[in-house]
């Protein structure tokens, strides 16, 4: 019996040794190399010299960081709730039994399948004064009087709405299935019961879909969070983190640190704080999960 | 229950580890999304250059010399860059050179990495306003002594782009051409407005008021829908038009002789400034042109100003009449803002003196031949190539070949795209939307300037 167990972790291992080669020389190893990076000034072309705890010194103090980690974190806080309530709606729509239920989970879906460039050309395109999509509709309303134009893109607060705006149709697709899906999975008896006790769908919703979906729901705004923070193409393309880098996430400024001042260890630094505030941020939800968890079981 | 929970905790730990790390990943890897083809162009432009400088020798079994060609032209400048290899590689039989096109917003960035690892090509392309920088990372090499095998006459270059690229005596780059900020207009409306003279010139007097009142009886003149200046709101163009009024003024570089100081020098910067803010306020410039290039290219707009690389786009524009001149002398002295496509010699694994001198015979040949560069519109960088009739033929290019002389080059620090990005940009987009002032706008740029400087 031992022996046979032995045995099995042996090819259990075995089973593993590919995944873990591959998962150790691509995460495991540039992940340490990256905290080496952290305590060197370190270029493009590695000219390094040792400057030991410099980076972290620095990056506490840089408000250029906190500033945009800051404009990350709204973006999160903002986006997020959204996302998810917008997601759940979508999927209530797709769900209903009426002829168009195909044609609601095709248009929801189909955004996401778009790469960041095109969607992000299409959300300029959109929201560009004078002949963008928006303003033509403000004005064809009158919401916008004649000769007035909004400029979404270049004032900070109408730029952190187009980007929000465009992210979540872009993303919501992903969200959509997951929902759709879990929605699916709600036995149909449970409703069949509580119909025949007298709930309305008002009741039926807030009473057995919610719940049901609470987890699910859990995952994705787990997910979301981290997704929201690493935000940083589509503002890269719409506003390039302009007016006054009022608008310039933290992976931005990464991205400027390592590959434009060519100065990867502070670079590496940020990321790593990043990951911090992340890491902390799971694993709090985490713990808070759990705890939701056990309440309802 | 705990099973699960540890197995969750397990799951959301690695999930978090491999999305925070894609997200760093991301930066890299979302920007080869915008630049794909710059992505797999420099990846088999590694594997090309590696093959032929191995294998090279191996056809002819003469002395036959391949050149790996690393450039960052994309368009009508992509395509007069190729054409002007393929004649070269016709003309010398003995010289091959392999053009790889990079995508322009990722060259620098894979040209210092690929140099870094031992990987880069035998001649690239710089801008002179960024060598300085790639001679501080020790990306590329000096050229005096294989100049010298190569038969290359720095005499023949115009000394005001040639002196731009000498950086402690010692000559790191071949210019091709120089590209200045000059100024377009449309000559049917300017004749509407009746502001066109008979040589075809507009007629205003070269200066401040005079300029002022060119706008002001355009806009008074022409329809309401036209623009009288097409300009954009934001970055470079405005940037370099507040750099020409600037350099006008007779203002010095951003960075004082020290390259160590930042020397903004103020009240020049805000009488310049406050000029170019006068036309968006002034309703000259319609405000975030979302795009200004179109505004002309449609014949909606009177005049615009931007770099001579335009000048092949709106040649091939059916139906716009248009004419180029330099930009007008607003100020007291005549300048304006350029920069130079340079070819440069990177650092090699293998320092091989007889591909050195071939590139170095390649470059000289590019800037003989610059009449055909500049198709593009770009000024070519040998004064001779301007007295050829292959370049005198071509139009509008002689109405603005003069300028080479009055580019205003920054000083060759290290920091100018940086300052130019991070700190000129951002500050003088705020003056044009009218949320700063351009006094604050200054001290806060002697600040940035000082800031990057240190960095």
């Amino acid at each position: 019996m031992r022996m046979k167990k032995g045995r099995a972790d042996l090819q259990a291992l075995l089973f593993l040794l590919p995944f873990l080669a591959v998962y150790g020389l691509f995460t495991i190893w540039p992940m340490l190399k990256g905290v080496e990076m952290t305590f060197y000034k370190w270029t493009l072309i590695r000219k390094m010299s040792y400057i030991g705890w410099d980076n972290y010194r620095e990056v506490l103090q840089d408000r250029e960081v906190w500033e945009a980690l800051w404009h990350s974190a709204i973006f999160v806080v903002f986006t997020t709730p959204t996302m998810i309530v917008l997601s759940i709606t979508l999927a209530l729509i797709a769900n209903r039994k009426s002829v168009l239920q195909k044609f609601y989970r095709s248009i929801f879906f189909i955004p996401s399948v778009l790469s960041v460039a095109v969607a992000s050309y299409l959300g300029l395109f959109v929201f560009q004064p004078y002949t963008g999509l928006v303003n033509s509709v403000l004005h064809l309303f009158g919401i916008l009087p004649e000769g007035s134009e909004l400029f979404w893109l270049t004032e900070t607060a109408l730029a952190w709405v187009a980007i929000s705006v465009l992210t979540l149709w872009w993303t919501v697709g992903f969200n959509f299935i997951l929902h759709l899906s879990a929605i699916q999975e709600i036995p149909e008896e449970i409703y069949e019961a509580a119909r025949l006790d007298g709930a309305n769908d008002r009741q039926m919703f807030w009473k057995i879909t919610l719940p049901y979906l609470a987890p699910i729901t859990r995952t994705i705004t787990m997910l979301q969070i981290i997704a929201s923070f690493k935000v940083f193409m589509q503002i890269y393309i719409i506003t390039g983190g302009g007016p006054l880098d009022k608008t310039r996430p933290i992976i931005q400024l990464i991205y400027q640190t390592g590959f434009k001042k060519n100065d990867l260890g502070y670079a590496a630094t940020m990321s790593y704080l990043l990951f911090v505030i992340l890491l902390i941020l799971s694993v709090l939800q985490y713990w808070l999960n759990n705890r939701k968890g056990a309440d309802v079981r | 229950m705990k099973k699960r929970s540890i197995g969750f905790a397990v799951l959301a730990l690695l999930l978090s580890f491999s999305v925070i790390l894609s997200a760093c990943g991301s930066s890299g890897g979302g920007n080869s999304s915008s630049g794909n083809n710059g992505g797999n162009s420099a990846a088999s432009g590694n594997d090309g250059g590696a093959a032929s400088s191995d294998s090279g020798s191996g056809n002819s079994g003469g002395s036959k010399v391949t050149l790996s060609f690393w450039t960052l032209f994309d368009g009508g400048d992509g395509d007069n860059m190729q054409a002007m290899v393929d004649e070269f590689n016709k003309t010398h039989p003995n010289i091959q050179v392999k053009n790889t096109k990079l995508a322009w917003g990722e060259y620098y960035t894979k040209l210092i990495t690929a140099v870094g690892n031992g990987n880069g090509p035998d001649v690239g392309i710089s801008h002179t306003s960024r060598l300085p920088d790639l001679i501080d990372q020790g990306v590329v090499t000096d050229l005096d002594e294989t100049a010298a095998d190569a038969g290359v006459d720095w005499n023949s270059f115009n000394q005001n782009l040639l002196n731009a690229t000498v950086v402690d005596g010692k000559h790191y780059a071949v210019p091709i051409d120089t590209h200045p900020f000059i100024m377009f207009y449309n000559t049917k409306l300017l004749k509407e407005a009746g502001l066109l003279g008979e040589d075809g010139k507009p007629v205003f007097e070269q200066s401040a008021d005079g300029f002022m009142t060119f706008l002001k009886t355009l806009k008074d003149k022409l329809p309401a829908k036209i623009t009288p200046f097409a300009l954009s709101n934001s970055n470079d163009d405005p940037y370099r038009f507040w750099w020409a009024l600037y350099s006008q003024l007779g203002g010095n570089d951003l960075v004082a002789d020290d390259l160590k100081t930042a020397a903004v020098d103020k009240e020049k910067g805000i009488k310049a400034a406050e000029f170019i803010q006068n036309l968006y306020t002034q309703g000259y410039i319609k405000k975030n042109d979302p795009d200004f290039y179109k505004n002309f290219q449609s014949g909606t707009a009177a005049i615009m100003m931007t770099g001579v690389w335009a000048t092949g786009t709106w040649e091939s524009t059916k139906g716009l009449e248009f004419g180029a001149m330099p930009i007008p002398k607003i100020f007291d002295q005549e300048a304006t803002w350029g920069d130079s496509h340079t070819i440069i010699l990177p650092v090699t694994k293998k320092d091989d003196p007889e591909k050195r001198k071939a590139a170095l015979t390649f470059a000289n040949w590019i800037a003989d031949n610059g009449q055909i560069w500049a198709k593009a519109g770009h000024i070519p960088s040998k004064p001779s190539v301007l007295e050829k009739e292959e370049y005198k033929a071509m139009p509008y290019r002689s109405d603005y070949a003069a300028v080479a002389g009055t580019v205003k080059f920054n000083k060759p620090s290290t920091k100018n795209w940086q300052i130019r990005d991070n700190v000129s940009f951002k500050f003088l987009n705020e003056v044009w939307a009218g949320k700063m002032t351009p006094a604050e706008a200054m001290d806060k740029m002697q600040e940035g300037v000082q800031k990057e400087l240190n960095d």
